[in-house]
């Protein structure tokens, strides 16, 4: 369903000059499976996200969402997924209902259909008590609430989490993290990242452990602990970041 | 591109916009409430602004008996002012009597000084006296004064005492200046009557004024001032603020990712928020018309003959909103894309509007006439039309407004490209806040020093050459022989061109050769780029004669112009050749198809790079008309210089031009007499140079583009900048607009 290959991206910054920020990231997805991708802050997760989202363009690789090319098919690619980025972003002058009839309407969504749908959505998402409340006067679970139901208004068969846990109190997240577990029910390929490694352990079918734009880990969650020998996901994680930073000093030291 | 999104994106932005109050209030409620609110506080503080009667203390006024009087009653004559009003505004004062006559200049003066009085006026002891005898030498002599008798007596000069610096001070002694005319006047009239002659016979005819435009006319030049200028203002402002918010607003507020990952392609937003900030920009417009128009009307009526423009003038308003609301529009969305924040959206409202307000201002100027000329200059051109329709002068609008229309939809249209190309950029998207640190950003040049030079670094040259050129230009003076023109030519040949761009070379780039292209070429690209020189002279000539119709050089620059043209002439010719032919080839390809071309090859590949180097070139060129033959001919050179890979073409086509020019100015009337056989290639101009016949500018044109075949289909097999290859590989047909 997804597959990156050799993904690579660059940037460059006006105090470190060219950061490559993706160095040959390899990895799918199938459907009716949560693919956590784990790491740090700047590992390069956010980064790999906006590129399966087409927002970002690969320097180097290919990323394939459905068959489709995000370089190519971009377009198609849109159509296929439904993005939820790292912050709760709504616009402040439309009501919860307004901004989801957007984007379903973005999507080409039929009006009677579009209303069936955000009905059940709203509903199911228990968050009637948006509909008619401005984004700038939402509190942070209702802002993200409606940032799922903006995701997958238009049931794409491909979801794209960015730590959408971020901020949020332990109820709300609880209830977020069963919605998207309800959604890999549905059959849909989610890519979640994360650097809560609770939230892997409990909802990821497999896993990518991402750091300084490098997979330093993939498989499922026992394929990963077998590997690495540790049980404990925080700890394998601790280790194998603390592992490659003192490989990458020892070849800078070497250079 | 679906219409259906835009529409869609355009419905949510415009919805999303009447529900900010901000947008609101500067779209809406303040034109409405604006003009009229500023008309009644114009009508208020008049009531209570009281101006304070200037004290004037006269001296020697006692002694005054002269017919007719100037003061009464302890004030000047009603009779001297144009309104009784008037002669409240000076309120006299008189020093003591006592006072000794040594004395009382001297105390006048330093009452004024000491700021007592706003102006003083002194009347010497002997005024009245002499003027008396005056009147009387006139009154005993009737008809003309027989030769070699006296002239009539000397009056002497009352004098007037105030401070230039002091505000007050001058506009006393402006209202007594006029007192004193009225007066001085008056004594004339009585001295003629004295004398027995007319009143009437200083001034014996008055010349009488009749307005012969039509009351259109009338109205027209009282809205032609005002409406152009209010409205584009007005179309910009409107423009800005809802683009701010638009996108940077939208980044400020993450949203603007959520809706790239929607199904709504770059091109589509952009379109929607551009049609949402126009039909801001236009509303903005014509509120602030209404209100300004309905309280001119109102408020002005009564007193000025205020009254409305023609439906005509009105129409031709509202058909011309629309391009340049589209223009503003685009501008300042593709400037609120740079933005971070609406914050910082909203310091560039500064430039947009220094840039644009001398455009919108000039034809407010005297003297700027819609013509061919002025109509090619963007947003000033369609300044004009308006003012022209305005006032009636339908004819020159009707000749000019196509060509306007074109370059109004012209800059329009790259502009909106503009603004389409900005949201294809992620590093304008995504640009996060980075504290500039100089210190940082000079290691960085050192430590990321590449074989060709970055893009700062080239448009660091560019100011820097503009700046060296501009500073020599102002210092350098008119040469006035042969040894002043080889210092006017090569100082800037070396200190603007030559030498700053080798030291850029060799301190920020760690390859000269590649930088400066200083390669040798596929060895036919030489003679061809000699023949390209050569047969592209004739249509240089025409393109020559062409802008100097649409831009006459001014009267002020032609002295000049022929004073080095002569020197020119009389000086030796091969001389003339190294030093204006060979000298720049040299310096000027070396600096703008060596550096920046390389440097600007990092930017948006090789076409933009001869389009920026082509307009260095052109604008460190001393004036409009060279400047303009400049650009065209950079943009050959830069051609060449990336098709061949080598300074070398660049620099042969550059003296060959040059020689070729410094030829033409050489052939004269006579010469075409002494040879007959020139009248079949060219005509001869009035005083020196020729315009070639169409044939040959025809036949010329063939063989250049035949030519330019030539390098395009033999490019030169160099490494290319990595950004070139780059843009080419992830052009996303998909996305573009």
């Amino acid at each position: 369903m997804i597959h990156v290959h050799e993904l690579t991206k660059c940037f460059s910054d006006f105090r470190r000059g060219q950061i490559v920020a993706l160095k040959g990231v390899i990895f799918h997805a199938r459907p009716g499976e949560i693919f956590g991708l784990l790491g740090p802050n700047g590992a390069g997760k956010t980064t790999a996200l906006r590129i399966l989202g087409t927002v970002l363009r690969p320097s180097g690789g290919r990323v394939s969402i459905n068959g489709f090319d995000v370089v190519a098919d971009s377009a198609e690619v849109r159509r296929q997924i439904g993005f939820m980025s790292a912050n709760t972003a709504v616009y402040d002058r439309m009501t919860g209902w307004e901004m989801v009839e957007y984007f379903g309407r973005l999507h080409g969504m039929q009006r009677d259909a579009l209303a069936e749908r955000m009905e059940m959505l709203f509903n199911r998402l228990k968050m009637n008590d948006t509909r008619d409340v401005l984004g700038a006067k939402m509190s942070t679970g209702m802002k993200q609430k409606v940032s799922v139901a903006r995701a997958v208004v238009h049931d794409p068969p491909v979801l794209i989490f960015d730590e959408a846990t971020s901020g949020l109190d332990v109820l709300v997240a609880r209830a977020l993290l069963e919605t998207v577990a309800e959604l890999r029910s549905q059959g849909k390929c989610i890519v979640y990242s994360t650097h809560i490694m609770r939230e892997a352990e409990k909802l990821c079918d497999r896993i990518a452990i991402l750091h300084r734009g490098s997979v330093l880990a993939e498989g499922t969650l026992e394929e990963v602990r077998r590997r690495h020998g540790e049980e404990d996901l925080e700890e394998l994680f601790f280790q194998l970041i603390m592992e490659h930073d003192q490989r990458s000093l020892e070849e800078a030291f070497c250079r | 591109m679906k219409p259906a999104i835009v529409k869609l994106i355009l419905a949510r932005e415009v919805r999303d916009q009447l529900r900010d109050r901000r947008t609101l209030f500067v779209i809406a409620v303040l034109p409405i409430l604006l003009y009229p609110l500023l008309g009644i506080s114009m009508y208020q503080l008049s009531q209570f602004m009281h101006v304070r009667p200037a004290r004037v203390l006269v001296v020697g006024a006692e002694r005054l008996e002269v017919s007719p009087p100037l003061i009464e009653e302890g004030r000047f004559s009603t009779l001297l002012f144009a309104s009784s009003g008037s002669a409240k505004m000076l309120e006299l004062h008189f020093p003591s009597t006592e006072t000794a006559e040594s004395e009382r200049w001297d105390r006048a003066r330093e009452l004024v000084l000491a700021g007592e009085y706003e102006a003083a006026l002194y009347f010497p002891a002997d005024f009245s006296a002499r003027l008396e005898a005056f009147r009387a030498s006139l009154t005993s002599r009737v008809g003309p004064r027989p030769a070699g008798r006296a002239s009539s007596p000397e009056v002497p000069q009352p004098e007037l005492f105030y401070i230039e610096t002091n505000e007050k001070s001058v506009l006393a002694s402006q209202a007594l200046d006029s007192v004193l005319q009225r007066w001085t006047d008056k004594i004339g009239e009585e001295n003629l009557k004295a004398a027995g002659m007319s009143v009437r016979a200083p001034h014996p005819f008055a010349v009488k004024k009749i307005d012969v435009g039509g009351k259109t006319n009338r109205l027209g030049s009282r809205w032609a001032g005002i409406l152009p200028v209010l409205m584009l203002l007005w179309a910009m402002t409107g423009a800005f603020y809802p683009a701010v918010d638009l996108c940077a607003g939208e980044k400020e507020r993450g949203t603007l990712e959520t809706l790239l990952s929607s199904p709504a392609g770059r091109g589509e937003i952009v379109l929607g928020k551009l049609l949402t900030i126009m039909i801001f920009s236009i509303a903005t417009a014509v509120l602030n018309l209404l209100s300004v128009g309905a309280t001119g009307w109102v408020v002005l009526s009564g007193l000025t003959g205020f009254g409305l423009p023609s439906p005509a003038a009105l129409a031709v308003l509202a058909i011309a909103l629309l391009p340049m609301a589209a223009l503003f529009s685009a501008l300042c969305l593709a400037l609120a894309a740079l933005a971070r924040s609406t914050r910082e959206g909203q310091y560039y409202l500064m430039p947009l509007l220094l840039l644009t307000l001398p455009l919108v201002i000039l034809p407010m100027s005297p003297g700027v006439e819609l013509n061919l000329g002025t109509s090619l200059i963007p947003v000033t051109g369609m300044s004009l039309v308006l003012r022209n329709t305005l006032l009636g002068d339908y004819l020159s609008v009707l000749q000019f407004a196509p060509v306007v229309a074109a370059v109004t939809l012209a800059v329009c249209m790259l502009a909106i490209r503009w603004a389409v190309e900005q949201f294809n950029r992620e590093s304008v998207l995504f640009r996060e806040s980075e504290r500039f640190d100089l210190w940082i950003w000079l290691q960085r040049l050192f430590s990321d020093r590449r074989p060709t030079p970055n893009v700062a670094m080239t448009v660091f040259a560019c100011m820097l050459i503009l700046l060296l050129s501009f500073f020599l230009a102002t210092l350098g003076g008119e040469p006035d022989n042969f040894a002043g023109l080889v210092r006017s030519v090569l100082t800037p040949q070396l200190a603007v061109f030559l030498l700053p761009t080798l030291l850029l070379t060799l301190l920020f780039t760690t390859s000269p050769r590649e930088t400066l292209l200083l390669k040798l070429p596929a060895w036919f690209t030489v003679p061809a780029a000699a023949l390209l020189a050569v047969v592209m002279h004739p249509l240089i000539v025409l393109l020559g004669a062409l802008v100097e119709y649409v831009y006459p050089v001014s009267e002020s620059l032609l002295p000049s112009l022929k004073n080095i043209q002569e020197l020119i002439n009389r000086s030796h010719f091969w001389p003339l050749v190294i030093l204006i032919a060979l000298a720049p080839a040299v310096c000027e390809e070396l600096a703008c198809r060596g550096f920046i071309l390389s440097g600007f090859r990092h930017f948006k590949g090789k076409w933009r790079a001869i389009i920026y180097s082509a307009l260095l070139f052109a604008v460190a060129h001393g004036f409009l008309q060279q400047s303009m033959l400049a650009f065209f001919n950079g943009l050959v050179i830069g051609y060449l210089a990336v098709q061949t890979g080598s300074i070398l073409p660049c620099m042969v086509f550059h003296a060959m031009h040059n020689t070729l020019a410094l030829a033409n100015g050489r052939l004269t009337p006579q010469l075409f007499e002494q040879w007959p056989i020139l009248n079949s290639f060219a005509v001869p101009g009035e005083q020196a140079g020729c315009l070639f016949t169409w044939p040959v500018v025809l036949g010329c044109a063939i063989i250049g583009a035949l030519l330019l075949i030539l390098f395009a289909r033999h490019p030169c097999v160099c490494v290319r900048p990595p950004e070139e290859g780059l843009e080419n590989r992830i052009l996303c047909p998909a996305d573009s607009f």
